[in-house]
């Protein structure tokens, strides 16, 4: 019980700290999971990192990943919980406010102004992506039948996604 | 200044939404929203937003400028939008429907992993789904362009948007305040101009 106890310290610790930037967490857990307390060695801690970048989650499933490591199935839960309540809490702060904020003019055309900012990060994160993932003529062929898909069909996105995944597994 | 806006914000008189449908679609996301990051944001956009009509188009793009800058945007638009539909209980039921299902898989994969010290062979998968999710993300950001960039300002601000990120790579975060710094600062001088 102490054991889990302090699992749900530490990461509620590194929750309210990764407030601001997912990438914090890497260093933050690499120093804390392996130079700290030992509980992974870095081989093991990377493995990690492209274990829970296999999911749909954040990368902060790596707390679960790191949770299971340091206390089984209890701690993966706890690890999970206890990482994202800050985050949670915060935007569920943010949506109770919003409404009432929104009804001030400067800061409701604060909001609208910096929504073609948003729209940028979109297409960036696209971008981004296909600078990291795309490589051959395939990729690029699936990537094409994706668009045409998602652009001018009501196919939904949720299968076109899974059956993907499984001409991925095929073709591989 | 167009008053769409407000139209949005007007379904509390409609019929509410129950929280097992809030559970059942955020999980339905969490299960094949492969890629994370904007994919899962193009998922709840295409899901949320176009089929279900739950949220309007701006509220959550106000969502998602609030949840770039406050950690992992994924959840975070999850949350606002569960909020947005029931309050607290449904913003938290919303969290839990997204990452219930990565919670399992990792869980599962860790077991997997150290018992047999072996990564499982997942990656072909992600080789099939990395490209389709691009496509559904061009698609969302066309679409969100389409409605939000009109004019040389906002041409302007989406380009430097996208430039800090792609090629100053910049946190998003910080790309958000300067926007929200700049776009602050042009009301206050617009106003001041009347």
């Amino acid at each position: 019980m102490a054991a889990l106890l302090n699992l749900a310290w530490i990461y509620l610790r590194i929750g309210l700290m990764f407030v601001g930037g997912g990438y914090v967490l890497i260093p933050l857990l690499n120093h804390i999971m392996v130079e700290q307390y030992h509980w992974l060695t870095l081989r093991q801690f990377l493995d990690g990192l492209a274990l829970s970048q296999l999911t749909p989650g954040p990368l902060a499933m790596l707390a679960t990943f790191t949770g299971f490591r340091a206390g089984g199935f209890p701690g993966a839960l706890v690890a999970t919980l206890f990482i994202f309540l800050p985050c949670v809490v915060l935007m569920l702060t943010v949506g109770r406010h919003y409404h009432r904020l929104k009804e001030i003019d400067l800061i409701k055309n604060t909001l609208d102004g910096l929504l073609p900012a948003v729209v940028g990060l979109v297409a960036a994160a696209a971008w981004n992506l296909g600078a990291s993932s795309l490589s051959g003529a395939t990729e690029f062929i699936i990537l094409a039948i994706g668009f045409a898909i998602f652009k001018w069909t009501k196919v939904s996105p949720m299968l076109v996604i899974l059956g993907a995944g499984l001409a991925g597994l095929l073709i591989n | 200044m167009t008053r769409r806006w407000y139209n949005c914000c007007m379904q509390t008189s409609g019929k509410q939404v129950g929280l097992a449908d809030i559970f059942l679609t955020f999980a339905k996301i969490g299960i094949t929203g492969f890629g994370g990051g904007m994919a899962i944001v193009a998922l709840v956009e295409r899901v949320c937003v176009r089929e279900k009509n739950w949220i309007g188009p701006e509220e959550f793009l106000h969502g998602l400028a609030f949840g770039q800058i406050l950690g992992p945007f994924s959840l975070n638009v999850c949350t606002f939008t569960g909020h947005h539909l029931r309050g607290v209980r449904g913003g938290i039921t919303a969290a839990v429907g997204f990452i219930l299902p990565s919670f399992l898989l990792v869980t599962l994969l860790s077991w997997l992993y150290f018992t047999y010290n072996k990564l499982p062979q997942l990656q072909a998968a992600l080789k099939g789904t990395n490209p389709v999710i691009i496509g559904l993300i061009v698609v969302v950001a066309l679409d969100m362009g389409r409605k939000q960039i009109k004019g040389f300002n906002s041409s302007l601000m989406a380009l430097a948007a996208f430039a800090a990120t792609v090629l100053l790579k910049l946190n998003a975060a910080w790309v958000l305040l300067a926007a929200a710094a700049w776009s602050l600062g042009l009301g206050i001088w617009q106003r001041r101009l009347k």
